[in-house]
């Protein structure tokens, strides 16, 4: 069994608009976003044999298949644990790729999560099922810990308090996400930059997070088309090849609420994926020219920047204080505002701008590009990438 | 200076004190024992003497008074009780303007003792010019 | 049951049916010396209460007509509450905790102005669970008169409860007012083969950890399969209930179906070696921090369900 380092690449990214309210079905969403990364890449529906997505998502492969007009699958797979699956789709196609089950495999999200069902709102009926994971839950949910704010807030009060990290440290990776997103005209908060003093004055969703720590609820589609490289030299944009990808999940792992293990100041599953993602790439954080980082809480961007070895543990504080994570800072993490800025779907427009970077093409274009790492959700199993230019 | 929706009213913290208790109770004039004597207030299965109703109301207006100035006229007071605020405990108000029309503005009030809100309330005002 | 409840809905019918009560005047005029007395005792500095042009402090309507230290029973008036207050003692609900007060002022009132004020009944609701037993709401409404003109309204809503006994009358918490209707509390854990031990011991009043039967290790949350030897064999351990502030959350945003919020989680370190989660209570939110000390209380939610839950250790 080879290395999958570098076999394959990102050849077409495609999105819908980002929006409270898309007015239209979350399969119709699907199959523009699938439309507009094959045309993206040159491909037409015809060309691809495989499918991924989340297991989270509402549109079945089948279904979208048939929208959009594919033809015969080779290969259909879903991964799960919400937007940790992210970048697992890509390492799902790459895998698919790489051992010949599928030539061109398309990677979507698509939702309706802030005028259909909204996940940052309490749901009564998740401890009701006897499953695993409704056991597990029931640990938290009659105490009313129930919201993703919630959880990820119980992460950040022992963070603050092991490292002595304030809310202004949270407030400023707000801050730098609302200001790359002012410059992008396809973020939702585009032109609409944020001060600290509002971060702070924000009103408390779950202390220690204010509301300006916490993604927005977004409508819209993403979808991302994987081929060999090969392939991919032959078709519209240079590609982004795939140098590593991984998944991850800890000894003790659970969803959003892994509590009851090691310090809690940390995300032992990003350190999972981290230390794969060096090592099959070959490269090391030095060689990164900017990251996209999972944001759909400010908290866990700090533990990310230390489980990935951009600085000490405790240190990401001090390394965003400095202005690290501005776009002209030592890593300028998310150019395109993160889900924090741009929208949250489920980190896949993450990977999008992290192809745009690698292309040159970006609005917030990071100068010298040429390897990009790419982080999925936190506080669950996850993944990550490293995309290069070829 | 005009009055918006969403301002906040600055937070007053009142120490209650068996003095504030039994003094706010005489004062609107309810002699109910409760509010006086600890020893018939635990006798009755309270922790210690506690604020009458009638105080309360008064706190609330003073609450609002304090903020929106002599200028300003009270239409209505609309409150609703939660735990008990006892003898001892510090009962602290934090307040919003709800809403502001030509004719009225909305003021949203909750106090709290250690133990959760002891009442939230909503008080009606004539427009409110601050100083 | 019914027979009570049809009882006591007869009798207030009547009530509510009988009207505004006759007009009882207050005691003592509007005057300078029992506003000052208040304006003192409240804290309040507003110029428009003092002078002699002061008006009186809108909020001091029942002021004026509360019949004060030395009442005299005989003379009290009866009013339509009466009945309905006399039929629910007799029906065992004995317990009154007042839940709502609104007051519409017509205008303010100046010195000297005598008043008058008209009492009546206009709702009854019930019987409701609620945290301080079952019981029934009652709403009356007063006007004051000066003259004819009424110039001020209060709507008066309490609940007439049946106290519990003493085993569940330490439901003072959980963030719960008063008036909040014990519907079945609808955040319920999901209990399998697996956890129910865990729940069972809650109801008795035990923190239970699971032990392994073979290797003897502590472990929460609890499973099927000791991870450490493999061994189903499962006990418990009853831990001691003390425990630390590991870490906690304020709640605030959104709401949470029933809870009110601001309310605290917490993880909670225990000395048996595992953590759990469960409220903070009985604890102001701003007084809570992390290595603060706690000890496992437990809390009836409803009829079938309890939680543990955590308060100070008192200093």
């Amino acid at each position: 069994m080879g290395s999958l380092s570098r076999r394959t690449a990102v050849a077409g990214i495609g999105a819908t608009e980002f929006s409270k309210n898309s007015g239209r079905s979350e399969l119709q969403l699907a199959a523009e976003a699938v439309f507009a990364a094959l045309d993206d890449a040159g491909l037409s529906p015809s060309d691809v044999s495989g499918l991924v997505t989340f297991t989270q998502d509402a549109n079945q492969e089948i279904a979208v298949a048939r929208e959009v007009g594919m033809g015969d699958l080779s290969y259909f797979s879903r991964v799960d644990y919400g937007g940790g699956a992210a970048c697992g789709t890509v390492l799902q196609a790459a895998m698919a790729v790489a051992s010949g089950i599928a030539d061109v495999v398309v990677c979507y999200r698509a939702f309706n999560e802030r005028s259909g069902r909204r996940f940052g709102q309490p749901d009564a009926r998740v401890g009701g099922e006897p499953s695993s994971q409704g056991l597990e839950m029931s640990w938290h949910v009659p105490y009313g810990l129930m919201t993703p704010a919630a959880w990820v807030a119980m992460f950040a009060r022992r963070y603050m308090y092991k490292y002595g990290a304030t809310s202004e440290d949270f407030g400023r990776v707000a801050v730098a996400m609302r200001r790359h997103a002012s410059t992008n005209p396809a973020a939702w908060f585009h032109q609409r930059p944020i001060t600290l003093q509002e971060h702070q004055a924000s009103k408390w969703i779950a202390e220690p997070l204010h509301l300006l720590d916490c993604c927005q609820e977004s409508d819209g589609a993403v979808a991302l088309v994987v081929t060999s490289v090969e392939r991919a030299r032959d078709l519209r944009h240079s590609p982004a090849v795939i140098a590593a990808a991984a998944q991850g999940s800890g000894a003790g792992q659970m969803m959003m609420t892994s509590y009851y293990r090691d310090e809690m100041a940390g995300l032992p599953e990003m350190g999972v994926v981290a230390r794969q993602l060096w090592e099959k790439s070959g490269l090391a954080p030095s060689d990164i020219q900017t990251a996209i980082i999972y944001d759909h809480f400010t908290p866990f961007v700090l533990s990310q920047l230390e489980e990935l070895g951009f600085c000490g543990r405790g240190e990401a504080k001090d390394f965003i204080r400095d202005g690290g994570i501005e776009i002209d800072g030592r890593l300028p993490v998310n150019p395109n505002g993160g889900q924090l800025g741009e929208a949250y779907i489920h980190g896949m427009n993450g990977i999008a701008e992290a192809v745009r970077q690698i292309r040159g093409s970006s609005v917030n274009q990071v100068q010298g590009v040429r390897n990009v790492v790419v982080t999925a959700g936190t506080g669950v199993p996850t993944s990550g990438l490293i995309l290069s230019e070829a | 200076m005009r009055v918006v929706a969403g301002a906040e009213l600055p937070p007053l913290a009142i120490e209650l004190t068996p003095t504030v208790v039994i003094s706010t109770a005489i004062a609107t004039r309810d002699f109910t024992p409760v509010h006086h004597d600890p020893a018939i207030a635990r006798a009755q299965g309270s922790a210690d003497i506690f604020l009458n109703i009638l105080t309360t109301m008064g706190l609330v207006e003073r609450y609002v008074s304090d903020w929106a100035g002599p200028s300003a006229r009270f239409r209505g007071l609309k409150v609703k009780l939660g735990v008990p605020a006892y003898a001892g405990d510090t009962l602290t108000f934090s307040g919003t303007v709800a809403s502001v029309t030509e004719s009225e503005t909305l003021i949203e009030v909750i106090g709290r003792v250690s133990l959760g809100p002891h009442v939230t309330a909503q008080a009606t005002l004539t427009p409110v010019a601050l100083g | 049951m019914t027979d009570e409840r049809d009882h006591l809905m007869a009798v207030a019918g009547k009530a509510i049916a009988a009207g505004e009560g006759p007009r009882i005047a207050a005691p003592l005029p509007v005057n300078a010396a029992t506003i000052s007395h208040w304006t003192e005792a409240m804290g309040e500095r507003n110029p428009l209460y003092a002078g002699p042009d002061a008006v009186a402090p809108p909020a001091m309507i029942q002021v004026w007509s509360m019949e004060g230290l030395n009442r005299d029973p005989d003379r009290r008036v009866r009013l339509p509450v009466d009945d309905v207050f006399e039929a629910l003692d007799e029906a065992g609900f004995t317990g009154v905790v007042a839940t709502n007060c609104e007051h519409t002022y017509h205008r303010y009132l100046d010195l000297g102005e005598e008043l008058t004020s008209g009492t009546r009944l206009t709702d009854i609701a019930g019987p409701k669970r609620t945290a301080l037993g079952d019981g029934y709401f009652v709403t009356w409404n007063v006007t004051w008169y000066a003259g004819d003109e009424p110039v001020a309204e209060m709507m008066f809503r309490l609940l007439k409860f049946r106290p519990k006994t003493s085993a569940t009358a330490a439901d003072e918490s959980r963030n719960v007012g008063a008036e909040a209707a014990r519907e079945p509390y609808p955040l319920r854990p999901a209990v399998n083969r697996d956890t129910a031990f865990f729940w069972d011991g809650v109801r008795e009043g035990e923190l239970r950890i699971q032990k392994c039967g073979d290797c003897g290790i502590l472990r929460h949350p609890p499973g099927p399969v000791c991870p450490t030897c493999r061994s189903t064999r499962r006990t418990h351990a009853v831990a001691s209930g003390s425990g630390t502030v590991y870490s906690y959350v304020v709640h605030h945003n959104p709401p949470v179906p029933g809870l009110r919020t601001p309310f605290v989680v917490a993880v909670v370190e225990v000395p048996e070696g595992v953590r759990l989660v469960g409220n903070i209570v009985r604890c102001a939110t701003e007084d809570v921090y992390v290595g603060m000390p706690v000890r496992v209380t437990y809390q009836q939610m409803d009829d079938e369900l309890t939680l543990p839950m955590w308060i100070p250790v008192e200093a």
